[in-house]
């Protein structure tokens, strides 16, 4: 099945999924992509910009069209290069960075009609409610899943729950979300900051051998599941995608903030790991607020996916996680 | 006085020396807020260099009254703040949109737009890191848009009054400025945020969707002038709220004065870029274009300072003098330069800069009359140049290009700026048929020989 690209929280699986295509999320990040990529942008780009724009690049043909939105700014001129170099549609949907409803609302009509008139299929309230049923259930059992990774003790891995987010991400969830136990009693940290990659599992595992990571506010990790669409048309579509928690570049950002405090402690987690990538601006901004606001001990990894600085990480997450141990 | 001398860029030791040419009567003259008790600024630009614009000892200056007075007068402009609040007047930051927000604080009395935004050039006018240091203690990541250092001015409140009023503009714009104004609001600073939707270009496998075209030739979604219509009577309100004012005529008139001001850049860029011998420098000229974004806080007299430039200009022209060889090589340059004396070597190398792409065009096309006057800033800001695609942000250079007008493209990028990053390869694949030469701006007093040789060799290429 060809695939239909998006890259972004706001865009809706549903509608991508309505045109018979597979939804792929573009949520590439790997050294070697990443460098490939610097063939069409600079290198101070996003390296995960970088890797997607290489990724479909290379795999222009496994793609039938490409849906992103406004949401960063490298994101929104990533689908104009790549509207320059392939011959596919590519659609940028206005996010709206402010609260502005009815901006989202309009567009989403109008990614509605466009995809029925590439598809050439009509959206039926049918179609969408099928749409609804399977995306929600897929994300039930994912929910499911999250619920034992934020279980006390926890009783699943982050690095697991990636895997099966992945699957999701990339459309190819026909098969049950199964996993296995595993409990532990590591320190207990919260997750935020740049997406988590497909490629980036190493990191979460290398996380992982010394920490438990209970929650997070990541792309690539469990943002799609906080998405409950309770009316089973088009409108609740809209509704729960726009009334999702919100990314940091909402503006103002103050639900984001009210949203991760509420999280953090649900979650009962002593510390916060910060994972932004180079030239993330969005996140790269906000850090220091985030330290101050969270107030708990937070460990800062700045990555661009090259493996050079691995020791020195692995060092770092050990001593943050002994200095979360010597704290209980 | 200093009627008769030929034109040439000078030193500040120079201006010195010319300027007590001057009579008193003559400095007497101009005035900003039309103030005769404080509102003088014509002085000897080393008078700025000793008050902190320490590059300026660097910088070579047009030699004319009319470069004199534009030099004072942009310099002068933090004095001017201050003074418009000792004054009474309201002080309104209007951030992130570069040109419109403006038009619409104009039409209310005694209100002054600023833009604190365009406090990124002052690190480099004083040589000084001081400003970037505070951003970066307050929490900016050092790989980013020099624009932060506005975020570090809002925490010392010295190098502008605080605003009574603050717009922020976000959406479709970079992401560096979006962040620094959210600090801003964070530092608690009240701010109104506004949308700017993205300028979506017309597709072939589009359906169905309605589109305006700008007087300019650009093509939106119709629908997005309603959006961008309640933002800015969102603005007005704002304002009415503020002054207990508000006369819908005043904003036709603040429209008329600023498309005074757009006729009249335009018609100097014309007389600037097309003339034999290039009758004004290349820095001035940039002063000169974001001028457009407010009147530098007085817009009344900015326009006559800018009458009188014309003048100058049209002199030169009609008597074939000018400030530079008549074999510079012709430019393009594209993303303003943060570092002022980047404009100085290029031309001091033997280049001219003949067509430029600085960020705001919304600034710089004229504003429709004859409309609604809301939609009319509405239609005028679907000009601008970071809300669309590349290809038609350097439109016009493109057709420079192909004309032959352009024999080279200069880009100034900002590193970790987020446009630049993604905007120069794509630049560079467009304009394939003219060398181009890319340039990551330094931090303050760091242009190095290596930057000069690189200029040299590039303007060399071309002869």
């Amino acid at each position: 099945m060809q695939l239909i690209g998006y890259a972004c929280s706001y865009i809706p699986v549903e509608i991508l999924s309505a045109t018979g295509l597979r939804p792929y999320r573009l949520l590439h990040g790997e050294i070697s992509l990443s460098k490939r990529g610097e063939k069409v942008v600079r290198i101070d780009a996003c390296p995960m910009i970088k890797s997607n724009l290489a990724y479909v690049l290379e795999n222009q043909d496994r793609f039938a069209a490409l849906v992103g939105s406004t949401g960063c700014d490298m994101s929104r001129r990533m689908f104009d290069i790549l509207s320059e170099h392939i011959k596919i549609p590519v659609y940028v949907v206005n996010n709206p960075r402010t609260d502005k409803p009815e901006i989202y609302s309009d567009e989403i009509d109008w990614l509605v009609k466009q995809l029925e008139y590439f598809s050439q299929k009509k959206f039926t309230n049918e179609i969408i409610r099928d749409e609804i049923g399977k995306w929600e259930r897929i994300r039930a059992a994912l929910r499911a899943m999250d619920q034992k990774r934020a279980a006390c003790p926890s009783l699943t891995s982050t690095t697991e729950f990636h895997n099966a987010m992945a699957c999701y991400h990339t459309g190819s969830c026909e098969n049950e979300v199964t996993f296995s136990e595993n409990a532990s009693e590591k320190a207990r940290v919260y997750i935020l900051g740049s997406a988590i990659t497909y490629e980036a599992n190493h990191i979460l595992q290398m996380i992982e051998s010394n920490l438990r990571i209970v929650g997070d506010f990541n792309c690539g990790l469990s943002r799609p599941l906080h998405i409950q669409i309770e009316e089973e048309n088009i409108e609740g579509i809209k509704k729960a995608y726009y009334n999702q928690p919100p990314c940091l570049y909402k503006r103002p950002h103050q639900k984001y903030y009210e949203f991760l405090q509420s999280e953090i402690t649900r979650l009962d987690c002593t510390g916060v790991i910060a994972w932004t990538l180079d030239y993330c601006d969005v996140h790269e901004f906000e850090l220091q607020r985030i330290e101050k606001v969270l107030n708990l001990p937070l460990l800062r990894i700045r990555s661009d996916f090259s493996y050079q600085s691995n020791s020195q990480l692995r060092t770092r997450i050990e001593a943050f996680a002994e200095m979360l141990c010597s704290r209980t | 006085m200093l009627k008769n001398i030929d034109p040439q860029k000078i030193s500040l030791k120079e201006w010195s020396r010319q300027f007590r040419l001057l009579d008193d009567s003559e400095i007497r003259r101009f005035k900003y807020y039309n103030n005769d008790e404080w509102g003088i600024y014509l002085s000897p630009p080393a008078t700025f260099m000793v008050y902190g614009a320490r590059e300026l000892r660097k910088l070579k200056l047009d030699n004319s009254l009319a470069a004199l007075r534009l030099w004072g007068f942009a310099l002068n402009e933090s004095e001017r703040l201050f003074r418009a609040r000792q004054s009474g007047k309201h002080i309104i930051a209007t951030m992130g949109d570069l040109g419109t927000v403006p038009v619409i604080a104009m039409a209310f009395p005694d209100c002054i737009p600023f833009y604190p935004d365009c406090t990124w050039w002052t690190p480099f006018f004083n040589e000084s890191t001081v400003l970037l240091d505070k951003a970066s203690e307050l929490g900016t990541p050092e790989a980013s848009c020099f624009v932060r250092s506005t975020l570090a001015a809002f925490h010392k409140m010295a190098y502008f009054p605080k605003p009574d009023i603050l717009f922020a503009s976000t959406g479709a714009s970079c992401d560096d400025y979006s962040c620094i104004m959210q600090m801003v609001e964070d530092m608690g600073f009240e701010l109104n945020w506004l949308e700017i939707p993205f300028r979506r270009k017309k597709q072939d496998h589009f359906t169905d969707e309605k589109y305006a075209r700008t007087p300019q030739g650009l093509d939106y979604p119709e629908r997005f002038e309603t959006y961008l219509i309640n933002e800015y009577k969102h603005v007005w309100q704002r304002m009415q709220d503020l002054t207990n004012d508000g006369d819908p005529e005043k904003l036709g008139e603040s429209i008329k004065k600023n498309n005074r001001l757009r006729r009249l850049v335009d018609q100097i860029k014309a007389l600037t870029h097309g003339a034999k011998i290039a009758p004004f420098p290349a820095l001035e000229m940039m002063v000169i274009e974001f001028g457009n974004l407010y009147g530098y806080a007085d817009i009344d007299e900015w326009i006559d300072i800018l009458e009188m430039v014309k003048s100058k200009i049209i002199d030169r022209v009609k008597s074939g003098n000018g400030v530079l060889d008549s074999d510079a090589i012709p430019l393009a340059w594209i993303t303003p330069t943060a570092d002022p004396l980047l404009l100085n070597i290029v031309e001091d190398l033997g280049g001219r800069v003949v067509a430029t792409e600085y960020v705001i065009n919304q600034a710089l096309s004229e504003i429709e009359e004859d409309i609604d006057p809301f939609r009319a800033l509405a239609r005028s800001f679907m000009n601008a140049s970071l809300i669309g695609s590349t290809e038609e942000r350097i439109r016009h250079i493109s057709a420079g290009v192909d004309s032959g007008r352009i024999a080279g493209v200069i880009i100034t990028n900002m590193l970790g700026c987020s446009h630049c990053a993604m905007e120069t390869r794509a630049i560079e694949k467009r304009l394939k048929n003219v060398p181009i030469l890319a340039i990551d701006i330094p931090a303050p007093l760091g242009i190095t020989e290596q930057i000069r040789t690189r200029i040299a060799a590039f303007i060399e290429m071309l002869k």
